[in-house]
């Protein structure tokens, strides 16, 4: 039988291919996906997020084992399905119009994946259209900008316009970051949320999106 | 006696090297190779036509891989030496060879209050401030607006920022601008304050500041500031920001490749464009932090890349902008001064020309003005380091040991009267007082001290200001700009 510990310890670790098989033989062995998402996986994230808070883990490390979650996930999603679960949120990210830095939104995009969420990654320099269009085509459930500029900073404002105009905004929660913004400005332009790096990233994006 | 002695005085000030000449060529080559083999992405029409004209090779729109010799070509018409000049026209920072000049750095979006104690976000009163300390200030050679002007029409923010700038302080100014529309009123105003075009262009009393985006791209708006200062021959600091271990290799050696590629590119397209174009190499090159994900001004890596980078520009002797005087701190505390120290010794140890960022703090996102009064006594202290210690027959004094003797003393001697002046510091923020002094003084720490003398230099100092007709001239320039955007 395969242990739950083990595929936790293997995340830890960053073992992908050891993790990806034990998950495959688990569902084999006939353990709920469920389980192993819960007792497996997030289980192990959640050493991650605790050794991260000890300075034992550094980024790097967490990021290889958020794209081990990832992996897994892959493996897990159809059964999960099958069996009825809740699909996970989906994020829309991005940096907004005219800003091609990417560093960070990379950084929020991998720790949101890690923690099992959906992420539409647009990219960089990406325009309130695009945003609008991805929560149309692709349910996202938020939509999450990430600006390094102050002369970029204002097309937040102007996609939140847009996802309002279309009609939108009521569906769809919006986060923005970045290392000139600040919860007031969050405020002032009307976004959901605001978090001031990726790890207040993913506590803020659960608790918008009522997620334990 | 007379003694001669060929080559004595050949070491008379500090000797400090980070890499080796070969550590040094080793890096040039990777770069070279860097941009033939992986290349950069140029997201200017113009910027890709000039590389490709001159032989690069173009994928798709923007990918462009450039050889080597484009490379060379550049480093050899780029000018050994860009001299910045005073508003008033006085050739006062001589970028070249090894000389250390420092001055602040710019876009800071929050100032730290020195009445209030507030962090708040920055106002067009607060660069006007910070350009009057600066003009007072004996160890700052030049002016970076500290603060991010906040509270004027955001398309037009840069001409009052550099309005604030320009009528508060003579020392030359490195500028930034949102693109080039705002960037060709910003010179126009500079030549009103000088005196016409050819004088700006003869001894430029301003700089321009643009960034490539790490890694290895550059965006239009930079590319064409970075043209638009060839054309006009301003002077262009050309600096890249890479982040060890997130938008650049973690091994230091790998950043600084990076940083390197993204420089030269930059430089290509500037030599290009005009040949004997000024350009200043910079970096702001530091670590990314592995727990926080900031980029770590603070950080012992940075001092490291920095001397390292500004020895890579002596090997192409080509003048260079390094980064000191900063701090991850969000205050003016005990964090700050050593981080402020630490990294202004060694930028003057590395020999960089143009060294910015003096009053950052919090990672570049908060101003101090009290972070800027205190490092600028740092260097007092660096410079007097800097000076080294002379050795010749008047200094090495036998004859003044010998006529003191044994249990004597030299406060009188004639030798103490006639050196000690020079010889030896004076300081004006640093304590050296007894306890009991100190105590009657106030007890005071040095954050208090620098806080009173911010306060007076703000209550006692005046710059000199540009006649009511050049001011008439400059608000123009200004409200022309707001009626375009609108």
């Amino acid at each position: 039988m395969v242990n739950m510990k083990e595929i936790a310890e293997n995340l830890v670790q960053g073992e992908v291919s050891k993790v990806k098989e034990l998950t495959q033989a688990a569902l084999s062995e006939g353990t709920s996906a469920q389980q192993v998402l819960n007792q497996g996986l997030m289980a192990g994230m959640d050493v991650v997020g605790e050794r991260f808070k000890a300075d034992e883990m550094f980024l790097p490390e967490v990021l290889l084992s958020a794209q081990v979650m990832l992996a897994a996930m892959e493996v897990l999603e159809p059964e999960l399905a099958k069996a009825g679960a809740k699909p996970f949120a989906k994020i829309a990210l991005g940096t907004v119009q005219g800003d091609i830095h990417s560093i960070g939104k990379n950084l929020v995009g991998i720790m949101f994946q890690g923690i099992g969420f959906k992420v539409i990654d647009l990219g960089v320099d990406v325009s309130p259209e695009r945003f609008v269009d991805a929560v149309r085509q692709e349910q996202a459930q938020m939509v999450c900008m990430s600006a390094l500029l102050t002369t970029t900073m204002p097309f937040m404002k102007t996609t939140i316009e847009a996802l309002q105009a279309a009609g939108l905004k009521g569906q769809v929660k919006t986060m923005v970051g970045g290392a000139v913004v600040s919860q007031r400005y969050a405020d002032e332009i009307g976004a959901d949320g605001y978090a001031p790096d990726a790890a207040a990233a993913i506590d803020k994006a659960k608790e918008l999106l009522s997620i334990g | 006696m007379e003694i001669t002695k060929s080559n004595f005085k050949a070491y008379a000030t500090p000797q400090f090297k980070m890499l080796s000449d070969e550590q040094i060529y080793e890096i040039h080559l990777a770069t070279l190779e860097v941009l033939e083999r992986t290349g950069v992405e140029v997201f200017d029409e113009e910027g890709v036509d000039l590389l490709a004209s001159a032989g690069s090779h173009v994928e798709g729109k923007a990918r462009v891989r450039i050889p080597s010799y484009l490379v060379e070509d550049a480093l050899k018409s780029a000018p050994k030496r860009v001299t910045l000049a005073s508003r008033d026209g006085r050739r006062k920072v001589l970028l070249e060879g090894t000389k250390v000049y420092f001055g602040t750095g710019s876009d800071c979006p929050h100032i730290l209050d020195s009445f209030t104690g507030e962090r708040r976000l920055s106002t067009k009163e607060d660069v006007e401030k910070a350009a009057l300390i600066c003009d007072s200030l004996p160890n700052i050679d030049f002016f970076m607006s500290l603060g991010l002007v906040s509270d004027v029409p955001g398309a037009v923010s840069d001409r009052h920022q550099f309005q604030a700038m320009l009528l508060n302080t003579t020392k030359p100014i490195i500028f930034t601008a949102h693109d080039e529309t705002g960037m060709a009123d910003i010179i126009e105003m500079a030549a009103v304050a000088v005196g016409g075009r050819e004088q700006l262009r003869g001894n430029p009393c301003i700089g321009l500041y643009a960034e490539p985006s790490t890694p290895l791209q550059h965006s239009k708006a930079a590319v064409r500031k970075l043209l638009l200062a060839a054309q006009e021959g301003i002077p262009v600091v050309y600096t890249p920001c890479p982040l060890a271990g997130g938008t650049a290799p973690a091994t230091l050696a790998g950043t600084l490749v990076m940083d390197n590629a993204e420089v030269l590119s930059g430089l290509v397209m500037s030599q290009l464009r005009q040949k004997g174009a000024p350009f200043i190499l910079g970096g702001v090159v530091t670590v990314m932090d592995m727990k926080t994900a900031i980029i770590a001004y603070g950080a012992p890596e940075l001092h490291m890349l920095s001397a390292a980078l500004a020895e890579i520009a002596h090997y192409y002797r080509l003048p260079m902008f390094s980064t000191a005087g900063c701090s991850d701190a969000k205050v003016m505390d005990q964090q700050a001064a050593i981080e402020s120290a630490f990294s202004c010794l060694m930028a003057a140890l590395s020999g960089a020309n143009l060294v910015h960022d003096v009053g950052y703090l919090e990672s570049a996102l908060t101003g101090s003005y009290e972070m800027l009064v205190m490092t600028n006594e740092v260097i007092a202290m660096v410079k007097r380091i800097m000076r080294g210690i002379e050795v010749n027959e008047e200094s090495l004094a036998l004859d003044v040991i010998d006529k003191v003797g044994p249990g004597g003393n030299f406060l009188l001697e004639e030798h103490t009267l006639h050196h000690f002046r020079k010889e030896q510091w004076h300081p004006e923020l640093m304590d050296r007082n007894n306890y009991e002094k100190w105590r009657q003084a106030g007890g005071k720490t040095l954050g208090q001290r620098t806080t009173e003398k911010v306060k007076r230099i703000l209550a006692e100092y005046h710059p000199e200001p540009l006649s009511p007709e050049k001011l008439k001239q400059i608000d123009a320039i200004i409200a022309r700009a707001g009626a375009r955007k609108e």
